[in-house]
């Protein structure tokens, strides 16, 4: 089927402009559970990895996920890219269902669909010069004559200010310094010209002076090519200056989620509260006071807790309410959702 | 009670590009129970520091020297042997980057812990067990950890157990280098709120290496700032973070991305110089907003850049004095080769004018002094710079020109 023409038409009709009110991703209860440690004997575990989250990223808009490592952020940046097929639940790319899409949905799916991995240094083959890191994709799907692969290429190096162009498109990536990698791996991401990039962490590996750089790289390309972003990280802070929206996630369900400023400004979820106390800004003041802190670790994602997930840690948390009944995302403030019960 | 005083310390690797000054003339010195925080990008030279204190070189040295005294002593008079068993972890241990992954995969915690004084104390199997589950109390872990192998931890315990590590011989030093970068929010302020609390107990003093201005405001009482191989700024938290007197210290400041505040972090722009090649002058003059003559244009600088400047002058060839063409060895000095049909006395005039023209907005235009037309070429003449020398009050220096063009303090803000 040509899913390019037939889904891809907005509700307005062929023609109509997407806007930030068009949805580009939604998640209904989508669960993407691992199966481990199965025998003939014995009953395999699941790993909830994520777990019934609901979440729509409009067009052109940058969504953040914020967790710890072992919330399920990574793997649900990996779901949505269809990377995973979801266990339950439903994955809508464009308003069409993609859940559990098959090998030609697929492929068109990647070229609408990218990724900007963590590790500038892994994830470019190290023995390909740069001009082939960015070819490959474009050879998959075979697109364009060399000559116009080739203009493509040097745009895309352009476009992440590698320039002069021919002359990192001759670099191996062993050349190149980390913040230089990270631009290639997000030249890779924007070749084939989608609309939606799941960004996973894509500054953490960086110094915090390239870090800035490269997210206002992000921005500018949002902007120049009309991208969405699911910006992926651990980092509220970086999140508060690069993303329109957030999502913060604990033990594979989503906590809490609203437009940044509004979350940031009036966290209603204790875990958000405590991730931010967590969080230091530069102050010598800082050394004079311990840092709050959240008792223990967050819990296995075979057998989480009962109730709410966060209550083991919760410093406000309701014996007989909390660890029996499992809170659902309510809507408390305008487009500002949060799974607590004693939330207001 | 100075712990640690490191004083003009310099450290070149030998590479088949030329010697890397990782770290050139580097002083400084660390009270005891305080922290001092080693901040700047990566390759500027703060592990080298580091590795340099404890002696731990690499086949390729190219130099070495400079003195590192350990309660006043003299530790760099040591023999290696004598600085093996008496210094490291002794008198300073460290945290490296990345240690948790580092620990020993068949072997129990407890013994891992306990090694270091089973080989300087030679002690008895049941007193460096005793001792490593003191260790592991100290640093608020259960008993059962010695028990157990790496993998069985989690990562924030991981590095509870290289912190206890470091601390079993009591130092009078630790040296952290980035020891919460692979951690989670939440772990990274549990290690720290350990540091924090293992410093007031037991007096040790800190030097904690990290790129993160944030999180070394966690710790640090004094504050140095490395670039290049060199520390720029140098002084006490309190002034650093609320004044800072270098432009690149205000620079990294600002990159900062914060979560309280709605101020947009900027990023530096360029990248920090080559090592085996460091521009003269200041090593943060090509970056730097504020730069004027002294910092130290070079003429390589003029070359590369004449053409964009000037694309309407006809030049057949620029080079560098002393390569070949012209003349003495000398950085300062440039020679413009006319092109075929183009006198050298329009190139000289047409460069008069770009100079006054354009001094504000092109810093180096600013450095040239004189353009003078010999034998058909243009010879032009840049102001000599000079390397910048901290200076400054006892609790914030600077190695920056514009303390001194303008007066302390005005100059950066």
């Amino acid at each position: 089927m040509d899913l390019e023409r037939t889904d891809l038409t907005p509700p307005g009709g062929a023609g109509a402009e997407p806007d930030g009110e068009y949805p580009i991703i939604q998640l209904d209860a989508l669960r993407m559970w691992f199966q481990v440690g199965g025998s003939v004997f014995r009953k395999s575990l699941a790993v909830k990895a994520v777990d019934d989250v609901s979440l729509t990223i409009y067009r052109g808009e940058t969504m953040s996920l914020v967790g710890e490592s072992g919330s399920g952020k990574t793997t649900l940046g990996r779901t949505v890219l269809r990377l995973l097929e979801p266990t339950d639940g439903r994955l809508l790319y464009a308003g069409m269902d993609i859940t559990h899409a098959w090998q030609p949905e697929l492929m068109w799916l990647r070229r609408k669909a990218a990724i900007v991995p963590q590790d500038p240094y892994s994830s470019v083959n190290p023995s390909f010069p740069i001009y082939r890191v960015l070819e490959e994709p474009l050879a998959i799907h075979k697109m364009g004559t060399r000559a116009e692969r080739e203009e493509r290429i040097f745009q895309a190096l352009e476009n992440v200010k590698l320039t002069p162009a021919e002359f990192f498109a001759q670099k191996f990536p062993h050349q190149l310094s980390g913040g230089q990698r990270q631009r290639v791996a997000v030249a890779r991401a924007t070749i084939l010209e989608p609309e939606f990039i799941v960004a996973d962490e894509p500054v953490s590996m960086l110094d915090a002076s390239v870090r800035i750089s490269i997210l206002r790289l992000l921005g500018q390309l949002q902007k120049k090519l009309g991208l969405s972003f699911l910006y992926v990280t651990h980092d509220l802070a970086t999140a508060r200056h690069f993303a329109d929206r957030v999502g913060i996630m604990y033990a594979g369900r989503l906590a809490e989620s609203g437009p940044i400023g509004s979350v940031l400004a009036e966290p209603l979820h204790p875990y958000t509260q405590a991730l931010m106390e967590a969080i230091p800004d530069p102050d010598p003041e800082n050394r004079l006071r311990e840092r709050p802190t959240l008792p223990g670790e967050p819990p296995s994602l075979m057998s989480p807790p009962p109730g709410c997930r966060f209550h083991p840690r919760c410093p406000i948390a309701k014996e007989g309410l909390c660890d029996v009944v499992e809170p659902q995302l309510r809507e408390l403030r305008p487009d500002h959702s949060v799974a607590c019960h004693l939330a207001s | 009670m100075v712990v640690l005083e490191v004083r003009h310390l310099r450290y070149y690797y030998r590479t088949r590009r030329g010697a890397v000054k990782a770290v050139d003339d580097v002083s400084f010195s660390i009270d005891s129970g305080k922290t001092l925080a080693l901040v700047g990008e990566s390759g500027c030279g703060k592990t080298s520091t580091a590795t340099a204190i404890l002696r731990l070189l690499p086949r390729n040295v190219d130099t070495y020297e400079g003195q590192v005294f350990l309660d006043g002593q003299d530790v760099t008079a040591f023999s290696n042997e004598e600085f093996r068993s008496k210094v490291r972890w002794r008198g300073i241990s460290m945290v490296f980057q990345g240690a948790m992954n580092a620990l020993s995969p068949t072997t129990r915690c407890g013994p891992q812990i306990a090694e270091p004084l089973r080989i300087h104390y030679d002690s008895s199997q049941e007193e460096a067990t005793a001792a490593a589950g003191e260790a592991l109390k100290n640093v608020g872990l259960p008993d059962y950890v010695s028990e157990r192998y790496p993998h069985e931890l989690s990562g924030g315990m991981k590095q509870r157990v290289v912190i206890a590590m470091a601390l079993v011989m009591r130092p009078r030093m630790v040296i952290l280098d980035e020891p919460t970068s692979a951690l989670d929010v939440m772990t990274q302020a549990n290690i720290i709120n350990l540091l924090k609390r293992l410093q007031k107990e037991i007096g040790v003093a800190y030097l904690f290496i990290t790129h993160d201005l944030g999180l070394a405001s966690e710790l640090a009482t004094d504050v140095a700032i490395m670039y290049a191989g060199r520390i720029v700024e140098i002084g006490s938290a309190s002034k650093v973070y609320a004044a800072p007197k270098h432009p690149y210290t205000e620079k990294l400041i600002h990159s900062v991305p914060r979560l309280r505040s709605e101020e947009t972090p900027e990023f530096i722009p360029g990248a920090p110089p080559d090592l085996t090649n460091a521009p003269l002058g200041c090593r943060f003059h090509p970056r730097c907003p504020y730069a004027f003559e002294l910092c130290g244009w070079s003429s390589s600088e003029l070359a590369a850049t004449l053409a964009r400047q000037a694309p309407g002058l006809e030049i057949e060839d620029v080079s560098l004095a002393g390569v070949g063409k012209y003349d003495t060895e000398d950085p300062w000095k440039l020679v413009i080769w006319p092109g075929k049909g183009t006198r050298a006395s329009s190139i000289a005039s047409s460069l008069r004018e770009l100079a006054a023209d354009r001094r504000s907005s092109v810093p180096f235009l600013r450095a040239i002094e004189k353009i003078d037309e010999r034998d058909s070429r243009v010879v032009v003449r840049l102001h000599p710079g000079q390397m910048p020398e901290l200076m400054g009050e006892d609790d914030q220096q600077a190695a920056c020109w514009l303390l001194q063009k303008e007066g302390s303090g005005s100059g950066t803000n």
